[in-house]
């Protein structure tokens, strides 16, 4: 019923002050009227109209116009929080949901923006509420997977994701956390499934690849999940998936080291007979300085697969490889504290550097 | 016949229920849009009359109908109509604040209230019960509550509550407050309660309300509903119950 006024009056003597907030209901004259407009116009937000309210010296005007352009108590909640107001769009919904428990988009919103804040327990209450008036809401099931995820109950996490994909087989999302739920339980075979269908349904989307990636290299399928690392870090260049991505071939890197056995890598026997070799004729001070300007270079973890001389330090000149600055780090180490590990094992090539260069 | 199979079939039931037939009438010329005069003193049917090309017409009558079918639904000795002897119309015109009033302005003040009590709370069942089972009727309703919703705003204001006792406006505001609570939260659109809210009338809502809730939706309560609301509004001792036959 659009765009139809109404004039809503009353005296002002009969306006309840105990409806107002403490502080001012002891108020006087001009303060008095203010107060019981700026709360008059606080109750009729979001009530789908426009309301005017003017308040004289003897009654109360309010002219109510319906709309049905005009946005919901919900749908301004939403807003608030795509603008990053998390605050006023949790408090909106809330009073969306008491004016109407069955608001299904607040109880979404709602749920999702809770469990984001950290209030997992009432994040699931609202979701749990959701799917059980509305089961096919979009994104209601993965919504409420999430919130069980983030109380660590995978069964019930797990099923919820399930319901999800049977609902909505397309839905990306629902596939997308299934595996990763399903992989986070230990069943990589089930979970790898719906990654690859994750990855499918999006293309671009970096965590998908990266959840498909984790899962290949758990199940050693090393030269998939190596292909899909990669994917993460074209997709999210110098971001902190790139960083995960670019550990985790390292992971797989040190792994094929391991893997080789007795086999030494003949690169690195030379960048460590290099370092040796620089670092004999350094002061310790000197060594501690290029060492630790090349661990807090690589604290996000070097590239040891790229061949590129993408890398530059302040205290030594030319360009470098990750995995040269890998053995310049791991050689400095040994001279200035041979207790640090720096996480990737080229033990045996520099044992042999220096058996070369008669050292131990 | 010019119903809907909804009313229709309300109107059967009445018939079935009180063994009397349902007259249907068109009247050109009448000013209400519809009325349904119940059977009495040996009249040989009930009778609906209705101005034709009057909006939401099937629902005003399917309302007026359930009054009667609720009536019906208790056994003949517990059927019963609002009367008031003097001394009880008296005493709600002292209770209302009306004893100022000509008579003749006071005994229709008193006897508009009271059949605002009858129909108000009695009317939370029709209307309920139609919302619920008769859905092809939902818009007409719908808009009639929206009009009466909006003519009880209307009622709010200075001028109007100035002419009439504060205890004759509070009664009547009380139950236009509990009314646009439950038409509220039904249609989401609570702001229609907001002004009820903001003259202080929430407690009485609560109170009527409670009574509401707290007694099964059977025909059998409507008189004791009828009795607590009374007493909440301020006209218990201003009526009895006379037993209602068709004879």
């Amino acid at each position: 019923m659009p765009d139809t006024p109404h004039d809503i009056q009353f005296p002002l003597a009969d306006f309840d002050r105990s409806q107002l907030p403490e502080d001012q209901r002891e108020v006087q004259g001009d303060d008095l009227l203010q107060a019981i407009r700026e709360h008059l116009i606080e109750q009729f937000v979001g009530q789908g109209g426009a309301a005017e309210v003017a308040v004289t010296h003897d009654r109360v005007i309010i002219r109510w116009k319906e709309s049905d352009k005009a946005e919901s108590l919900t749908e301004q909640a939403t807003n608030y929080l795509k603008q990053g107001n998390s605050e006023k769009g949790v408090a909106t919904l809330r009073l969306a949901l008491q004016r109407n428990p069955d608001d299904v988009g607040a109880l979404f919103n709602l749920g999702m923006a809770l469990g984001e804040a950290g209030h997992a327990g009432e994040a699931l209450e609202l979701l749990q509420r959701l799917v059980a008036i509305e089961p096919d809401y979009p994104g209601a099931w993965v919504a409420l997977g999430v919130a069980q995820g983030r109380r660590q109950l995978w069964d019930a996490s797990i099923q919820s994701f399930r319901e999800a994909v049977a609902r909505h087989p397309q839905d990306p999302y629902a596939h997308k956390n299934l595996g990763a739920a399903l992989s986070q339980t230990g069943q990589l075979d089930e979970a790898r499934d719906h990654l690859k269908a994750a990855v499918v349904l999006l293309p671009s989307d970096a965590q998908a690849w990266l959840n498909l990636a984790m899962n290949l290299e758990q199940s050693g399928v090393t030269a998939e999940a190596e292909i899909a690392y990669q994917r993460v870090i074209t997709l999210d260049p110098g971001g902190h998936l790139a960083e995960k991505a670019e550990a985790g071939r390292n992971r797989i890197t040190q792994a094929k080291f391991r893997k080789a056995g007795g086999a030494l890598r003949q690169d690195v026997l030379t960048y460590c007979g290099e370092a040796l070799s620089m670092f004999e004729t350094l002061p310790k001070d000197e060594v501690q300085r290029i060492t630790m300007e090349i661990a807090m270079l690589g604290a996000k973890g070097f590239s040891v697969n790229d061949p590129s001389k993408k890398y530059q330090l302040r205290s030594l000149p030319g360009d470098f490889t990750g995995l040269h600055l890998l053995c310049l780090e791991y050689a400095g180490f040994k001279i200035i504290d041979p207790t640090v590990d720096i996480g990737f094992d080229i033990s045996a090539e520099y044992a042999e550097a220096c058996r070369m260069r008669g050292g131990g | 016949m010019p119903f809907t199979p909804e009313v229709q079939q309300l109107i059967q039931q009445v018939e079935q229920l009180s063994n009397r037939p349902v007259h249907v009438m068109e009247e050109t010329d009448m000013k209400a849009r519809a009325t349904v005069t119940p059977a009495r003193g040996g009249a040989p049917g009930h009778i609906v009359r209705f101005r034709p090309g009057s909006p939401s017409l099937d629902y005003l009558v399917a309302s007026q109908l359930q009054f009667l079918i609720r009536s019906f639904m208790c056994p003949p000795a517990e059927r019963w109509d609002i009367v008031s002897t003097d001394a009880e119309r008296d005493a709600g015109i002292e209770a209302m604040g009306l004893g100022d009033f000509e008579v003749p302005f006071a005994r229709m003040m008193i006897g508009s209230i009271i059949t605002q009590l009858r129909s108000y709370s009695i009317g939370c069942r029709v209307d309920d019960w139609i919302w619920k089972n008769l859905p092809g009727l939902r818009e007409q309703q719908e808009a009639e509550i929206r009009s009466q919703l909006a003519e009880n705003e209307r009622a709010l204001k200075p001028e109007t509550r100035q002419k009439f006792p504060k205890p004759l406006v509070d009664a009547n505001t009380s139950m236009n407050a509990l009314y646009a609570t439950l038409w509220g939260e039904r249609l989401h659109e609570t702001r229609f309660v907001i002004p009820f809210v903001a003259m202080g009338y929430r407690g009485k809502v609560a109170e009527l309300r409670a009574i509401l809730d707290e007694l099964p939706d059977e025909p059998a309560n409507d008189r004791i509903m009828i009795e607590r609301w009374a007493s909440v509004v301020g006209l218990a001792g201003s009526f009895h119950f006379k037993p209602y036959t068709t004879d």
